[in-house]
């Protein structure tokens, strides 16, 4: 190398194309490489992410009695429907026994008679 | 190969996607970051091919097994990678000094012929060849810095050392190259000095 100190070193820019040439030769990955590299990707691989059902809890008699009448929206109705009973047999309007005609009092009972206990209570009637 | 929906998305939103079982972001991984440890290995162990797959697969298998433990927003998928490749690469050579040299295989080589221009094959040969005569840790910051395109922080973090200790590395080593390189400058399709 007695012609290494006579020669002007590579500037910056011829460096620089060295680099770039460098740059679009490297060498690429055999078919065999990568698949290796992808077997192991696989063999390594975390199950995928399955969120867990939550744990079936426990309900108690008044839930499942809920549910057995179709949830609290079904349960409601039967409730609603309850009081408005309840409230037509206290109040005995004459219309329901006009509209029950002899059926509900044919010996001449009124409407209240059937429930006396109720009309007593409550002390209407 | 859905390769092309995924070409947008960052490397380590891939690796979380991996990590939650998607195999296509596995792929996508294995294409895009192999080829590059591949060469930056190649070029630092010296062109020994076989050792520079060897080095690649190994890297790759340890991206996998971090997979899941990976927290995006705490470091860069290639950062932490060339980080591992430049160790697995040390430790060769480290193997290497001990070894016989007669035993050490000649490097490969593969690249593309005349009709990849033949002036860009020699400047490439050239320039690996005198980067062989680098000491490795010049070798390491030049390749990082010129070939595979890091800034000086992210090569700080690769080669766990300090910035100014990156400059001065890779000022040194081109310095180094460029006296190496000058008397083959016609060869390289320079005009004479």
């Amino acid at each position: 190398m007695a012609d290494k100190a006579e020669k002007r070193p590579l500037d910056e820019a011829e460096l620089d194309r060295l680099f770039e040439a460098a740059r679009s030769a490297a060498p690429a990955p055999s078919d065999a490489l990568l698949a290796r590299v992808m077997a192991e990707a696989e063999a390594e691989m975390p199950v995928a992410h399955v969120a867990p059902a939550p744990p079936a809890r426990r309900r108690g008699w008044l839930a499942g009695l809920i549910a057995g009448v179709g949830g609290w929206p079904a349960a409601a109705g039967l409730v609603g429907a309850a009081v408005t009973g309840v409230a037509i047999g206290v109040a005995s309007p004459q219309a329901l026994e006009r509209l029950s005609g002899g059926y509900l009092s044919p010996g001449g009972y009124a409407l209240e008679n059937l429930m006396p206990s109720y009309a007593g209570m409550l002390g209407e009637g | 190969m859905a390769l092309d929906a995924l070409s947008d998305v960052s490397d380590e939103a891939l690796l979380v996607a991996y990590g939650n079982g998607d195999r296509a972001a596995a792929r996508a991984l294995t294409l895009r970051l192999t080829p590059r440890v591949l060469g930056y290995a190649a070029r630092i162990l010296g062109g020994d091919r076989a050792e520079a797959e060897d080095v690649a697969q190994e890297a790759m298998l340890r991206l996998w097994r971090q997979a899941p433990a990976w927290r995006q927003g705490e470091a860069k998928v290639t950062t932490w990678l060339y980080r591992v490749v430049t160790n697995l690469c040390t430790d060769r050579l480290r193997k290497r000094r001990g070894q016989d040299l007669d035993s050490i295989p000649e490097p490969e080589d593969d690249r593309p012929g005349a009709e990849a221009g033949l002036q860009e094959t020699a400047r490439a040969r050239a320039l690996d060849a005198a980067l062989q005569t680098l000491p490795e840790r010049q070798r390491q910051a030049v390749v990082l810095r010129h070939i595979e395109g890091f800034s000086n922080p992210e090569i700080a973090e690769v080669m766990d050392i300090g910035v100014e200790a990156v400059e001065s590395l890779t000022a040194r080593g081109k310095r180094a190259l460029a006296a190496e390189l000058a008397p083959r400058r016609a060869e390289l399709g320079y005009e004479d000095g």
